[in-house]
């Protein structure tokens, strides 16, 4: 189950959690804040941007084997994370006219995005010193 | 089981997401092995053609023509393009492009991405509507 064979088999383990936990984190959150702007895909993209920060600076130092990054990084994070809503939900607040809206979100995301990528190599480093 | 609406939302969802992340997976190993790593161009690959695809689907479903089951658009839309794109690749690329202190690259692989793939997804748009136009003229005209 280690071997580099496998690792399809772990991107998809990674794939369907991924998947499954943005699907109901949107449901939930676009109904608790009802909708107006793409909370939950925004918080997704944001979280998964922290997370991938951190596992892509601690994995290469603990295994450096393909498994845990294929199954954390290429299925889990990448499943979670989504760009072609991104793009839609812009492209929606846009239609729909609201105009400052869509430039939060559609700015918005790639600034805080990055900066949550930084964040989570930062949180990283006292793992890999100590 | 099947017939319980949540494991049909799970599973639809799920086998969507498993050939997302494959496609994703292959795609990009293929495009490095193929163009190098002189820049992330399977995600920026992948990321554009996923966003044209989700501006012609999502719009080809809402229209009057096809009529797609709610579990399907969840399998295409949800399941599979949420998971062939991906954005914290994307941003992770990004950050490691400013580590290595490529400037210019940065700026044209974390701009371009959002704003190229905004206006594939446009296209997908585009291309939708025309096809309904189409169907609609020949076949009810």
């Amino acid at each position: 189950m280690l071997s580099p064979d496998f690792l399809p088999l772990w991107i998809a383990l990674g794939a369907i959690p991924g998947a499954i936990s943005r699907y109901y984190l949107t449901v939930i959150l676009t109904e608790w804040t009802g909708g107006e702007f793409p909370l939950g895909t925004f918080l997704i993209n944001l979280s998964g941007a922290v997370l991938i920060g951190f596992w892509a600076t601690l994995l290469p130092a603990f295994s450096p084997g393909t498994i845990l990054n294929g199954f954390i990084i290429v299925g889990f994070l990448g499943a979670y994370t989504t760009f072609s809503t991104y793009a839609l939900d812009t492209s929606n607040l846009l239609k729909q006219g609201s105009y400052r809206r869509a430039l939060l979100y559609g700015l918005g995301s790639p600034v805080v995005g990055f900066l949550g990528v930084e964040g989570g190599m930062a949180l990283a480093q006292p793992f890999l010193q100590g | 089981m099947l017939n319980q609406p949540v494991v049909r939302t799970i599973a639809a969802i799920a086998l969507g997401a498993i050939a997302g992340a494959l496609s994703r997976y292959y795609l990009v190993q293929g495009l490095t092995q193929m163009l190098g790593t002189h820049l992330p161009y399977g995600t920026l690959v992948v990321n554009i053609s996923g966003c044209f695809a989700m501006g012609l689907l999502a719009t080809l479903f809402l229209g009057p023509v096809i009529t797609v089951h709610p579990d399907l658009r969840l399998l295409l839309l949800t399941g599979f393009l949420g998971s062939y794109t991906t954005f914290s690749s994307y941003e992770l690329d990004s950050a490691r492009l400013l580590m290595e202190e490529r400037f210019q690259a940065e700026l044209i692989y974390w701009g371009g991405s959002a704003l190229v793939g905004f206006f594939s997804l446009q296209g997908g748009m585009t291309l939708a509507n025309w096809l309904v136009n189409q169907v609609e003229r020949h076949w009810f005209g």
